[in-house]
């Protein structure tokens, strides 16, 4: 008496699900509309602005040392960035010359953020992947000791304010570069620690690789810019391709993957990127020269030449970019950040189409966005 | 609120900025010693002093506006004499993109260079077809779009688009500018939107109309991205008013 099973053509109607903002993976508060065929996502609608806070209108309704102090919750993560990009667009109206020292430590201070950033999203991606327990702690131990650092001389944990306009705010003493020195050694030991957990482990194997594949193509019709374009073997880092700042002296070389980059790829970019951050202080901190931090003296009535221009740097989610126009008055005519979250999200729909729902925070969590900096 | 103040504070600002296109010519000078300025140097000046005339019109139409009677004798008086020195505004020879788009039968005007950057100006109807020759020619190559954006200048909507390349050192301002006075009442200025051959534009078009409140004609999805999707008003205009008064909660959308 055996049944037989016959083969019917089951078929399921498109179903629409609201993914966020409360979700725990968005990484802040991101709606996603996604309709679904059973388990396969047929199209994504991002839903941005809840946390908008209207940092261009903002610009340009305080003063120019007002919202110097404000830009860092741009992006958060990486508030030396967006301090960098203002500062670098503002002294290219003023004409200002910013001293040698002064551009030293902003290379050293950004890269200890982007340290402590991609350390956040190592973190937080293995915690998307499902690795709840215990990992997390790695990274963010790290991340600490560098916040402690970096806090030591900008007086802020995250908030930096410690890049201005014309220089920097404080001269650390020569007991910081010890510390600093201390953890260099010490730095590369840990990242060997977390990739014996991550790289080579079978689960996050089968989760990231050959999972949300971006096309070079695909990346340069939306303008993806950072780590993500690398992984897909396009060599463009602001860092060496347009060279600012001190990056000229200091010897290191564009990370990228020669083909069409997944999940995987993403993920060891960052790795890299994190140990060649390690070199690019320690020569920093080699050769550092002594003299003036500040070019032109900061006061809360300060001005900048009339004229418009762009400036960006290389931060760690892509090319931050910073729009200014003045009038030479006491406030920025208008102010726009080309901020590489808001840009880089605009492939996840993309990257989505025909994807299980699994996947979909596996590919989300590796373009590596931050809300803030989505929205302003 | 703040409107109301404004008229006052910058008439009082606009005082010392007389005095000034004397001396912003020499700084002008200054900047056009930078070896990316290639025009005649006696051209130079008189187009560098532009931006410096530029606010002016915004004061007298502000204050105009308010005070009619009492601003308009001042306002023409004011408009003459910045006027004099920017008399024969020789247009600037067109550089490499100008010269490049000239030669594709694309008329373009050249502005001042912004921070050493060309700078451009392109009218509306033309300017899917210079984006396409500046995307795809192999020898301009201009393929990565970094930004769209809206700019509210005195007498016009300006929409900005900033090119870089993802293979080499070339950058490029292109600007669309839309006179208010063109625009209706209760409409809003356009341009054609780009987003149907580069996706790169379509989030940063959505988002100058939603902040700005330019439309780009042909856009797949034309919607507020930032903002709530019936807010009212485009926030970084100069005329927009806050309906709401969010410090004393008289938000109609709080949920308090």
């Amino acid at each position: 008496m055996a049944t037989e099973i016959q083969e019917i053509d089951l078929k399921t109607d498109e179903m629409i699900i609201n993914m966020g903002p409360q979700h725990p993976a968005t990484h802040g508060v991101l709606r996603l509309l996604l309709t679904l065929d059973g388990e396969t996502v047929k199209h994504v609608e991002p839903v941005l602005g809840h946390l908008h806070r209207a940092q261009e209108w903002q610009g340009q309704n305080r003063t120019w040392f007002q919202y110097q102090a404000l830009i860092d919750r741009v992006d958060y993560l990486s508030g030396m960035f967006t301090s960098w990009a203002m500062a670098r667009a503002c002294e290219q109206l003023d004409g200002v010359t910013v001293p040698e020292r002064a551009e030293y430590l902003r290379v050293i201070v950004s890269e200890m953020n982007r340290i402590t950033s991609h350390l956040l999203w190592l973190g937080t991606y293995l915690i998307d992947l499902g690795a709840m327990f215990g990992f997390p702690f790695y990274p963010f131990r790290e991340r600490e000791k560098l916040f402690d650092l970096l806090e030591e001389i900008a007086g802020q944990r995250m908030m930096f304010n410690y890049i201005r306009i014309g220089g920097v705010l404080r001269d650390p003493k020569p007991a910081w570069f010890d510390k600093l020195k201390a953890f260099l050694d010490e730095f590369p030991d840990r990242i060997d620690e977390y990739e014996a957990i991550v790289t080579q482990n079978p689960i996050f194997l089968k989760r990231t690789k050959g999972v949300g594949i971006l096309k070079q193509s695909v990346a340069t019709d939306f303008g993806v810019t950072g780590p993500c374009l690398r992984s897909s073997g396009i060599a463009m880092d602001l860092r060496r391709t347009r060279p600012y700042s001190v990056y000229p002296d200091l010897k290191f070389d564009v990370i990228s993957f020669d083909k069409e980059g997944d999940t995987w790829d993403r993920y060891m970019a960052r790795i890299l990127e994190m140990r060649q951050c390690v070199d690019i202080i320690r020569q920093a901190v080699e050769k550092i020269p002594t003299g003036d931090i500040m070019g032109k003296k900061q006061m809360a009535g300060m001005r900048v030449k009339a004229g418009e221009g762009f400036a960006a740097v290389e931060s760690p989610r892509g090319v931050l970019g910073c729009y200014v126009i003045s009038s030479g008055g006491e406030k920025a005519v208008r102010f726009r950040w080309r901020n590489p979250s808001f840009c880089n999200l605009t492939i996840l729909p993309e990257l989505l189409k025909g994807c299980p729902l699994s996947d979909i925070m596996a590919i989300f969590g590796s373009i590596d966005i931050i809300l803030p900096d989505v929205d302003r | 609120m703040t409107d109301e103040a404004k008229p006052e504070d910058v008439k009082s600002d606009a005082k010392p900025e007389e005095v000034k296109p004397e001396v912003k010519p020499e700084a002008a000078k200054a900047e056009a010693g930078s070896p990316d300025a290639k025009p005649a140097p006696d051209a130079k000046p008189a187009a560098e002093a532009k931006p410096v005339a530029e606010p002016k019109p915004s004061v007298e139409v502000k204050a105009a506006a308010p005070a009619a009677a009492a601003a308009k004798p001042a306002a023409p008086a004011a408009a003459a004499k910045p006027a004099e020195p920017a008399k024969p505004p020789e247009p600037l020879e067109p550089a490499k993109f100008g010269q490049f788009l000239k030669e594709h039968g694309i008329a373009s005007e050249r502005l001042p260079d912004s921070c050493g950057v060309e700078t451009i100006v392109i009218a509306g109807d033309q300017l899917e077809k210079a984006m396409r020759l500046l995307r795809n020619s192999s020898e301009i190559k201009l393929d990565l779009l970094l930004t769209v954006t809206g700019v509210d200048s005195a007498d016009t909507f300006d929409s900005v688009y900033h090119l870089w390349s993802y293979s080499h050192l070339d950058q490029l301002v292109i600007k669309v500018l839309l006179k208010k006075a063109d625009v209706a009442e209760g409409d809003l200025p356009t341009v054609p939107s780009l987003s149907n051959f580069w996706s790169a534009a379509n989030w940063h078009e959505r988002e100058t109309y939603d902040l700005v409140g330019i439309r780009y004609t042909s856009h797949p999805y034309l919607r507020r991205i930032l903002n709530p999707w019936d807010w009212e008003g485009h926030p970084l205009r100069r005329d927009y008013k806050q309906l709401v008064d969010a410090l004393n909660d008289k938000n109609p959308h709080s949920m308090r």
